[in-house]
């Protein structure tokens, strides 16, 4: 079972990205920060990352930056905002994240990218 | 015989930058001096000086070093006036996400300063900098956050703004928040998150 972490300081938001991703058979952990989302991670690395841009104390640009500096495994990792901007976007692809959506993201959606990225072609 | 240097303590450079004259003039000039333990303790100092907001806040936007601006946002916060503030909510509209989010953090400190503003933040023509003021409302504590996020939902025709005050509505709301929750979600039918923080949000209302 694909492991995937959900790095959101948004409570509902983390919610519902798990029921979507336990339903398809993920396995899901959370963290509410970049700072819990890289001691999780260091831990135990996962398959995918799932991060929100504005997030306390280390934000998803900081965490993909601090992410991609270790030695581990380089899992994707989606960047997730309410930001359209083509700026944040860069930004995002910068600090190291494989795929950049604007929320909210439909469960389809969401799905389909995630298999595609780990290279899983069920539906 | 060779030199040899002796490393100076924390507790020496600590000193020597105490040294600087802490008059208001001589506190100024420190806030831009290279050394950013000098900058610190001239930030911090600066808190006695009077109308020294506007000088923090200029210093606040230009400063490349977090631990400075975390003290420049501790003395701007303890002020509290209405420059401090406006400084704080041109962070808000930063490129930069650390920067909102120290600003966030700063003005949730704030709630008799910052509730007068919030309904023009609440009504920005930017989508994020009313995110950000739905962010703000999460630690304000002020007995209007109930109803300005009610007010949210009721008519941003943004889908975020929405969404983030859902999320806050399910912590703090009560059974006058579900009228207007289920609006929401007839305004929205079409977006699955909307339907389900909707949902959750209903679920916790407090005399629900």
């Amino acid at each position: 079972m694909k492991r995937v972490l959900i790095v959101d300081d948004a409570a509902t938001v983390r919610l519902y990205h798990r029921e979507i991703l336990e339903a398809a058979h993920f396995a899901v952990e959370e963290a509410m920060n970049g700072i819990e989302g890289l001691e999780k991670a260091l831990q135990s690395p996962f398959d995918l990352y799932l991060v929100d841009i504005n997030m306390p104390k280390l934000d998803g640009y900081g965490f993909l930056r601090e992410l991609r500096g270790q030695d581990l495994p380089q899992a994707p990792a989606i960047m997730i905002s309410t930001e359209a901007e083509s700026n944040d976007e860069q930004r995002a692809y910068v600090a190291g994240a494989n795929l950049y959506l604007v929320k909210p993201v439909k469960p389809d959606r969401l799905l389909t990218q995630v298999r595609l990225l780990l290279g899983d072609t069920h539906p | 015989m060779g030199l040899i240097k002796t490393q100076p303590t924390v507790e020496s450079v600590t000193e020597e930058v105490r040294k600087h004259p802490r008059d208001c003039a001589g506190l100024l000039a420190q806030l831009i001096d290279p050394n950013p333990t000098v900058r610190r303790w001239a930030a911090r100092d600066l808190a006695d000086c009077p109308d020294i907001s506007a000088a923090l806040v200029e210093r606040l936007h230009q400063e490349a070093d977090i631990s400075v601006r975390e003290v420049i946002l501790t003395t701007l916060t303890g002020l509290g006036d209405a420059t401090s503030v406006a400084g704080l909510v041109e962070c808000l509209r930063s490129e930069d996400a650390a920067r909102r989010n120290e600003a966030i953090e700063a003005m949730r400190q704030l709630p008799d300063a910052v509730a007068p503003i919030i309904r023009g933040l609440l009504a920005d023509p930017d989508p994020d900098v009313r995110i950000f003021a739905v962010n703000i409302l999460e630690s304000l504590c002020h007995p209007e956050v109930e109803r300005w996020l009610i007010e949210v939902i009721d008519r941003d025709p943004h889908v975020n703004v929405c969404g983030a005050a859902v999320d806050l509505l399910g912590e703090v709301g009560s059974g006058a928040a579900r009228e207007s929750l289920l609006r929401l979600k007839a305004r929205f039918a079409n977006e699955p998150y909307i339907r389900f923080a909707a949902d959750l949000a209903l679920g916790r209302l407090r005399d629900a």
